[in-house]
């Protein structure tokens, strides 16, 4: 397909897991862990780190606020090209609408989780900053779908992961959906699951955090000391 | 034409414009033609597959027209059909395709086609969930043991790896912004509904 990046993304200095090093363009993967296992931190430092290797950056939270996040990313990354960093809200209690922040990153808000045509339309509005300003390659990430499945039943959840991750493979972007994965029954990260291409797994283990990574066309790895 | 071809329902207040689709439409759909929004409501019903839908009309406008459509949760298409070029956002508004006057024999025909087969695209995400559901449930019943030896889950993990093929295939996946809103616009209604 024209247009979409060629170059594979290099996850492993932020998550040092074999099969992280070259991920084909157009990938999706669930990040999935019990609460404070990390899952924010690792999908908002693969977007940092993604910013700092001169892709873009899209944070889609439905459960905080991501002018925070464009915040962390800007003070993580210097100098902060804004033009390529968007975040998408889904708490302004209110209408749908659109700003752009001092650094210069887009800002786009839906009223709550539930707006799925809001969140659909912030993505794209959002990858059309990122095409005018010029980038081929963007991380995008999804935080979380936990709080998605308490607004959308599981199946339109699931259709929604489906279709945003069948068009992130035509983009040739690369997205990352955590969820927490004490707060499903066993039946709903099954079906979860089976709308991306692969999934890392976090665990508390001994007194640190482990990971290991599923499909993408790898065996499942070990778990690994993160 | 035959009563299985997809119905295609044109809204257009000026008759020579909607004869002019009408001919262009006719030989691959059952066309129905309403003169006005209120006839157009009327016109309206579960076997609808398509809705031109001119903006610009007395009495009821496209933009009420396409409300009410979406208000009664009707799984159709609507595809807007504009004298200019639109200047508003057209991503916010609810239709799923626009046209602008004077609209091409081919456009309209690649319109239709393109509306419908997004239309058969929710039917087999649809079945493609439906299948995922089932696979998870054998999952969590059966041991890995009992898996292996079962034809039934042998044929729906087929089954699934064909669905998922044939669902990257059409549209070439979600090949473009427009197909994603119009899909999600879709699940959207559904959950609502």
């Amino acid at each position: 397909m024209p247009k979409t990046a060629k170059h594979m993304y290099d996850l492993s200095s932020v998550l040092p897991l074999a099969g992280l090093s070259a991920v084909r363009p157009g990938s999706t993967l669930l990040v999935s862990g019990p609460a404070l296992s990390g899952k924010e931190d690792l999908v908002r430092e693969l977007l940092a780190d993604g910013v700092r290797n001169r892709q873009g950056a899209i944070a889609v939270r439905t459960d905080g606020n991501g002018a925070d996040w464009v915040a962390e990313i800007e003070a993580a990354v210097e100098p902060f090209p804004g033009h390529r960093v968007a975040a998408v809200d889904c708490r302004s209690g209110r209408g749908r609408d659109e700003q752009e922040l001092d650094t210069g990153a887009l800002y786009y808000r839906v009223p709550d989780p539930a707006d799925l045509t809001g969140i659909g339309i912030g993505i794209t509005k959002s990858f059309d900053r990122l095409r005018d300003a010029g980038v081929t390659e963007t991380r995008l990430a999804l935080t979380s779908l936990s709080t998605m499945l308490t607004y959308a039943d599981r199946r339109t959840t699931f259709k929604f992961c489906h279709v945003l991750s069948s068009r992130l493979g035509s983009a040739g972007y690369l997205g990352a959906f955590t969820i927490d994965s004490t707060a499903h029954d066993e039946q709903t990260m099954q079906v979860i699951k089976q709308a991306f291409d692969g999934q890392i797994e976090l665990r508390e283990a001994g007194g640190g955090r482990e990971a290991r990574l599923r499909g993408l066309g790898t065996d499942t790895g070990e778990w690994t000391a993160i | 034409m035959s009563d299985s071809d997809p119905v295609v329902l044109i809204v257009e207040d000026e008759p020579d414009v909607a004869e002019t689709y009408r001919l262009w439409l006719e030989d691959t759909y059952t066309v129905r033609v309403a003169g006005n929004g209120e006839v157009g409501i009327d016109a309206l019903d579960e076997s609808v597959a398509v809705v031109l839908l001119d903006r610009m009309m007395p009495g009821l406008s496209g933009d009420e027209v396409l409300e009410q459509i979406r208000e009664q949760g009707l799984d159709c298409r609507v595809a807007m059909v504009t004298a200019v070029e639109p200047d508003f956002d057209i991503l916010e508004m609810g239709f799923d395709a626009y046209l602008s006057k004077p609209v091409k024999s081919d456009q309209i025909r690649d319109t239709v086609e393109n509306l419908l087969e997004r239309s058969e695209y929710d039917s087999l995400l649809q079945e493609y969930y439906s299948l995922v559901e089932k696979q998870a449930t054998l999952e969590a019943t059966k041991t890995s043991v009992e898996l292996e030896d079962s034809d039934e889950y042998d044929d729906l993990t087929a089954r699934i790896d064909d669905l998922r093929d044939d669902l990257s295939e059409m549209l070439g996946g979600i090949e473009d912004d427009d197909d994603f809103i119009a899909t999600v616009r879709e699940l959207n209604d559904a959950e609502n509904s």
